[in-house]
């Protein structure tokens, strides 16, 4: 609908009903899509509120229906689930065919055949996603043309931006399909091994045996002298197959790698969440009242940034110690609350400038003038222009919490075992990094690096998206180590 | 200079009342008065102008009448600023919104920047609309685009979903310009509004304003630097120096007669007013910044005619215009029907006075005329 077409304002309901075949298909698509891994979206869902509702002191309110929600996710049919395409399977005969595995395929193939299709499936969702916005601009949107348009430009031109998107991504998708991903459930595998049996072919005895998942990790650990370890990409005894290897304790690290990342991505984004609430709601109210309102807050914010971050989370983690707000995702929430509201000044610092530029912009003052009211001046007059800015430094930010969360977890007062934590990996393997088994510090070591240059590298991208003066401006990739530092 | 007939002063109620305002802005250095003692009156229907340098106090006039005068800035007391009798100084943000929009409207200086460039001009307008007439939906952008009729913007409905970049500056003041009606206000303060446009497109810009004014019977306070343009569009007219009004009169009498050694010397430096081959006039120096009370007057140091004296009392405003002509100076050469001494006494006397009762009331005073009442 471009050009002569749009002599007439109509409002977005309007203008699909009038052409609704495209979005029409879109949505069909799109609910076909999401329809197919339903059962993996309720599940990651009824597992968060399950993780809050456990620790919740006052009794276990709806725990049964929790359990009985979690049943039903589970029946829910997904195309990509373990259920689907099963991976852990065992030989019947010594070099005999696979049984229990996705057409007897041997596991790791049946595993890679899950991954690789996992993220072909999230590829094409994004692709999906993209296309739609460009049906949106081709047959719904009035505007030929719209600032959004540029920023979306320059951030496709942006080839280091696009390489921390396609790494967060693959980080987000980690986190979200943990269980598809991973070879083996983590409940079963590093949380309760010892409640859950396998059965696996008994070279010596010549037959299927059955075994405590447990009692299977104990004689497939590596701890790097001798015979003793399962490196990258290798079987153990048992048949199970290891693309990471394992750890000390014989417990899969691609697993924990994967479950690991959703603890470190919820504790950021709701950190996160918390910051920038704070830094939108004082830079907006400080940039525009000014005067007292600005001193107090610059007050208040310097006092709480005066505060030294991992003091305060080492003391929180101690007084909170047994209590059940440290019981929520085995300390990630305390771990979160404490970094939310410990890091905000640090974001609103960055926005304030920003958010004090837009004030003194004449439209601010039109708006005024016709009697808008300041919450509304606010949001619609000054909020745009810091919202880019806030999505850079929060990026940048989301890179710090991360390797604040892994190195708590490295000093042993972070997420508790058996949680999944990157940091705890890299403390349980560093007395093997120069051993044969040194994968196990190592890959969760390049991981966090991976991902926070990663966060760095997308608010590059979308900072230079935004403001393109910006372009060829001096790398902020040191406000994620300072970031860092401070945790 | 002015081509269109000048309006009646109606007996009426004037729409906005504004006495003695004093704003100062407290900086970590300094005190900065901005405005000093400022006062005048608007009625419906007429436009007062306010002109003078970059500098002078213009704007900040306009943002005090508005209550946007921002921290470090504050409105002093003892200032009062009555608008439909209403006292607003002192008024809560709260209370303000009330009189922002519906009641006083502003249209500023750079039509670039009062627009919000990722908003459609509908959409900006639609806003208004809504906050105070209640529209939505599409009785909004009709009336929005009748209100770009009414400015003349042709094609208006098209014209609503085009972002401000993409019209021309003239457009964009008429669109600024449609959203101050939006709100229907009695009052539209304009701060320099033809500022930033060329010379045709001004012109434009003007007719409209007085169109409106006719049609909507709206009270206008015209604010600019230029000569030319207060000529056109004022009925009455106030100098106004390094915070304070130094002359006023209508603008007939004060292009006429001006009397203030600086309304003399601001019109000696319009060009194409003087003799052809005289070289253009400029007054020396730039707008000092005035950091409290005057005690002296302040154009004295670029003033071609200041004697000592101006450096030791501060003038008042007099009378000193014919009869039946309200038009009055501050300066210490008149009244110039009485002796230096006798004159110098007079502005002597309400500086003394003004210092006795605290602050500035040194307004007009000839014995002979009511203070401020018709003004």
């Amino acid at each position: 609908m471009t050009g002569t077409e749009h002599a007439v304002h109509r409002s977005l309901r309007t203008r699909i009903r009038e052409n609704q075949r495209p979005a029409a298909v879109w949505v069909a698509v799109l609910l076909a899509l999401v329809a197919l891994e339903a059962g993996a979206l309720v599940d990651l869902t009824v597992v968060l509120v399950q993780g809050m509702v456990k620790a919740w002191p006052f009794g276990n309110p709806g725990m049964a229906g929790i359990e009985s929600a979690k049943a039903a996710a589970e029946a829910i049919p997904t195309l990509l689930s373990r259920e689907t395409i099963p991976n852990q399977g065992w030989r019947t005969s010594a070099n005999g065919p696979w049984t229990n595995t996705f057409l007897g395929l041997e596991p790791m193939v049946a595993w890679l055949l899950r991954f690789a299709l996992t993220y072909a499936y999230v590829g094409v969702l994004i692709g999906w996603f993209l296309y739609g916005y460009r049906l949106y601009r081709e047959h719904y949107r009035q505007a030929d043309w719209t600032p959004t348009d540029d920023v979306v430009r320059r951030f496709r031109s942006h080839s280091w931006g696009k390489f921390g998107f396609v790494v967060v991504v693959v980080f987000v998708v980690m986190a979200v399909f943990a269980p598809t991903l991973s070879p083996a459930l983590a409940e079963e595998n590093i949380e309760n091994p010892y409640s859950y049996e396998m059965q696996y072919f008994d070279e010596e005895t010549g037959s299927v045996e059955t075994v405590f998942v447990g009692q299977a990790n104990s004689q497939s650990t590596s701890q790097g002298a001798g015979d003793d370890n399962i490196g990258l990409w290798q079987y153990d005894d048992f048949g199970r197959f290891h693309p990471f290897g394992t750890m000390p304790n014989g417990k899969d690290l691609f697993t924990f790698m994967m479950y690991g990342a959703r603890v470190s991505l919820f504790i950021g984004l709701l950190s996160m969440g918390i910051m920038g609430a704070f830094a939108t709601v004082f830079a907006m109210t400080t940039a525009y009242y000014k005067g007292l309102v600005d001193l107090a807050v610059v007050i208040v914010g310097d006092s709480v940034m005066s505060i030294p971050q991992l003091l305060l989370l080492i003391l929180a983690m101690a007084v909170f110690n047994g209590h059940w707000l440290e019981g929520i995702y085995n300390g990630g929430l305390l771990i979160a609350l404490v970094f939310g509201l410990s890091g905000w000044p640090g974001l609103w610092r960055a926005v304030r400038g920003p958010a004090f530029q837009v004030s003194t912009e004449e439209w601010v003052d039109a708006a005024r003038s016709f009697g808008q009211r300041p919450s509304a001046t606010m949001r619609k007059h000054m909020l745009p222009y810091v919202v880019g800015y806030l999505l850079v430094y929060a990026s940048m930010t989301l890179g710090g919490v991360i390797i604040g969360t892994a190195a708590l977890s490295f000093l042993g007062i972070g997420i508790d075992a058996p949680t999944p934590e990157w940091g705890r990996a890299v403390s349980l393997g560093q007395p093997f990094i120069a051993t044969q088994s040194w994968h196990i510090a190592m890959i969760p070591g390049l991981l966090v690096v991976a991902v926070v240059t990663a966060f760095n590298a997308l608010g590059d991208g979308i900072r230079d998206a935004i403001d393109p003066q910006s372009e060829g401006g001096e790398s902020e990739t040191t406000a994620a180590a300072a970031g860092g530092g401070g945790g | 200079m002015s081509q269109q007939p000048r309006r009646q002063r109606t007996a009426s109620e004037p729409v906005l009342s504004v006495e003695n305002l004093r704003t100062e802005f407290h900086t970590d250095k300094e005190v900065i008065r901005a405005i000093d003692d400022v006062s005048f009156d608007v009625h419906p229907g007429e436009t007062v102008g306010i002109v003078g340098e970059s500098g002078s106090g213009k704007s900040v006039t306009a943002r005090s009448i508005m209550g946007l005068v921002d921290d470090p800035g504050r409105i002093l007391d003892g200032s009062s600023i009555r608008f439909r009798g209403e006292e607003l100084v002192g008024k809560t943000e709260d209370e303000y919104r009330d009189v922002r929009g519906d009641g006083i409207a502003m249209v500023f200086q750079d039509p670039l920047s009062s627009l919000n460039p990722v908003y459609t001009v509908g959409n900006q307008i639609k806003e208004a609309l809504k906050l105070h007439q209640g529209l939505t939906g599409k009785a909004a952008t009709d009336r929005a685009a009748e209100l770009l009729k009414a400015v003349s913007i042709p094609d208006a409905r098209r014209r609503l979903t085009e972002y401000p970049h993409q019209f021309s500056g003239g457009m964009r003041q008429r669109a600024v310009i449609a959203m101050a009606l939006a709100c229907d206000p009695d009052l539209l303060i304009c701060d320099e509004p033809t500022t930033a446009l060329d010379v045709t497109i001004q012109a434009q810009i003007l007719e409209l304003l007085n169109d409106i004014q006719d049609a909507e019977d709206l009270a206008i306070v015209f604010i600019t630097h230029d000569m030319g343009v207060i000529a056109q569009v004022a009925d009455r007219v106030n100098v106004m120096y390094a915070g304070e009004f130094v002359e006023k009169a209508p603008v007939e009498e004060l292009f006429a007669n001006p009397r203030h050694p600086y309304t003399q010397s601001l019109l000696e430096s319009i060009p194409g007013r003087g003799d052809a081959d005289e070289r253009l006039q400029s007054i020396e120096g730039d707008v000092p910044t005035p950091h409290g009370a005057a005690t002296y007057c302040r154009f004295a140091p670029r003033c071609p005619k200041a004697f000592d004296e101006c450096d030791a009392i501060h003038p008042a405003h007099v009378d000193v215009g014919e009869e039946d002509v309200e038009h009055t100076a501050a300066c210490l050469l008149y009244p110039d029907d009485l002796p230096q001494e006798e004159a110098l006494a007079i502005h002597q006397e309400h500086q003394t006075e003004a210092e006795r009762t605290g602050d500035g009331d040194a307004q007009l005073v000839d014995e002979n005329t009511p203070p401020e009442e018709e003004q």
